[in-house]
């Protein structure tokens, strides 16, 4: 078992104060992923760090950010894939969402998109959490996510974790706040290949079809190079393309 | 609170016009410029030889045709780098209105100067 | 969802930046880049064919000029423009009905080959004739 000693530029904001990059050197084991020394830091060094982490197996898709201005599940990355041994390896959070604390980003417009499609299950009811355990299920109204009869369809349900990797990776996301986004794209194909219903269906693609759903997409394809999970949003969103059109060429037809 | 993702909204047919006029121009430009460097002497003409060349009723079409599909291609080129400053509805309609009017212009320009070349 | 405290304007910016991107993203740059250069070209064209209406001495002087070599290199750099425009294009067209979304940046690879084959076959054209 070797140690390394990592230094990590991380950024750091809280409202209020101007952004900027703090330094930490930590001690990890060779074979540790990034997620170790960020924990490392917050234990070791900095108590007012703020990010996220969870299932630690790129499952939750909560720690999602940038490693060297690249998009990446610190949970996942080994340093000995991300760091070439002396530099400081700097850490940002995700780009094109609002900024809550260092490294961690607003996300209530995400799941706004992903609700479109009824990917998520989501609460209706708003997060203040109750005093009791007892009084959570008065508070949360989940919405319950209609299961296929045909279960043998789909070996997996869903490859996207939501973490936002593909959101922070694309170009249009960086400058149109009405987008719908790769993530939130993809969910709506995804939704499409589910429901056998031709009104749902009609309802998915008709979300997807206006300017700011799939054309205002320009093929920059770094979403599904950035995706941990091969969901392959931008092969989606022209996939959707395809659908829309050819109904649209159907309809026409028919008339 | 509505969800603005979850209302549908209208569907948008600029991106399908805009890889029509595209790849309409991928012909079109190719026509003209057969027409104007390879078919001419020299690979130029002079001002003789452009009024001749715009007198055949296949070059005038060919030549309109190839202006509005190129003016149609650059609005809609324009229109989509526009929107990316992420404007409000109305200025977003805006836009597209005072596009279409540089586009209309631009054509209108352009037959005008035929005409006068040609008479 | 827009960036911590960045003005709209500097928003818009963002497509340029092309650092730490892969292949598509610098496609789509490049489109733009071309895009912008040509829509600019197009009224530079309509401009100087408005000599047309001053008779044959204006034409013809701005035609001869047109052979200099410094203007032929133009031309050149003109239609590098149109070729990388027009060809990845093409691409940005196939792909966007969901025809060879997998050989993407094949695609590209191979597109830009033919606009450099196309690109110095034209120059040979240019210059030599």
């Amino acid at each position: 078992m070797t140690l390394l000693d990592v230094t990590l530029q991380i950024f750091r904001y809280k409202p209020g104060e101007q952004p900027h990059y703090d330094t930490f050197t930590v001690q990890v084991e060779d074979t540790a992923h990034v997620i170790d020394a960020i924990d490392k830091v917050w234990a070791e060094h900095d108590h007012t760090l703020t990010f996220r982490r969870a299932c630690h197996h790129s499952s939750c898709g909560s720690c999602a950010l940038r490693i060297n201005g690249v998009e990446k599940l610190p949970c996942i990355a080994r340093f000995s894939e991300v760091w070439d041994g002396h530099s400081p390896l700097r850490l940002d959070p995700l780009r094109n969402f609002p900024i809550v604390s260092d490294l961690v980003v607003d996300v209530s417009g995400f799941f706004q998109r992903m609700s479109a499609s009824t990917m998520t299950i989501t609460r209706d009811a708003e997060s203040t959490l109750p005093l009791s355990v007892d009084d959570l299920a008065a508070v949360v109204q989940p919405k319950a996510v209609e299961l296929p009869d045909n279960l043998t369809r789909f070996n997996r349900f869903e490859n996207c974790i939501e973490c936002g990797i593909c959101m922070s990776a694309c170009p249009t996301m960086a400058v149109d706040n009405k987008f719908m986004g790769p993530a939130g794209l993809a969910a709506i194909y995804r939704a499409c290949q589910k429901t056998d219903d031709p009104n749902e269906k009609a309802h998915l693609l008709a979300l997807a079809n206006g300017e700011h759903g799939v054309w205002r997409c320009h093929s920059a394809f770094e979403c599904t190079e950035a995706c941990p999970q091969a969901v392959d949003p931008a092969g989606k969103i022209m996939a959707l393309r395809r659908e829309i059109t050819a109904n649209r060429f159907k309809k026409t037809r028919r008339s | 609170m509505e969800n603005p993702f979850a209302q549908e909204p209208r569907a948008s047919s600029s991106w399908l016009w805009q890889v029509i006029t595209g790849v309409g121009l991928v012909l079109l430009l190719g026509l003209h410029f057969i027409a104007n460097h390879f078919i001419a002497k020299g690979g130029l003409r002079d001002f003789a030889d452009v009024v001749a060349y715009l007198r055949s009723p296949i070059i005038l079409v060919l030549e309109v045709l190839f202006l509005v599909v190129v003016a149609t291609h650059a609005m809609l080129g324009m229109r989509a780098l526009l929107l990316d400053f992420g404007l409000s509805e109305r200025a977003e309609r805006r836009l597209s209105q005072a596009l279409t009017a540089v586009g209309v212009l631009t054509v209108g320009y352009g037959l005008w100067l035929t005409w006068v070349i040609i008479h | 969802m827009a960036n911590l405290e960045y003005p709209k304007v500097r928003r818009a910016g963002r497509w340029f930046d092309v650092r730490r991107r892969k292949l598509g993203m610098w496609a789509y740059a490049l489109n733009r880049i071309t895009g912008i250069g040509l829509v600019v070209y197009l009224y530079l064209h309509l401009a100087v064919l408005s000599l047309l209406l001053r008779g044959p001495r204006s034409w013809d002087s701005f035609v001869s000029l047109a052979r200099a070599p410094y203007f032929l290199a133009l031309d050149v750099i003109l239609l590098a423009g149109i070729l990388i425009h027009g060809l990845n294009g093409l691409r940005v067209t196939l792909t966007g009905f969901d025809v060879g979304v997998k050989a993407q940046k094949a695609l590209f690879g191979v597109l830009m080959l033919v606009a450099v084959v196309a690109l110095g076959a034209a120059a040979l054209m240019i210059f030599g004739g």
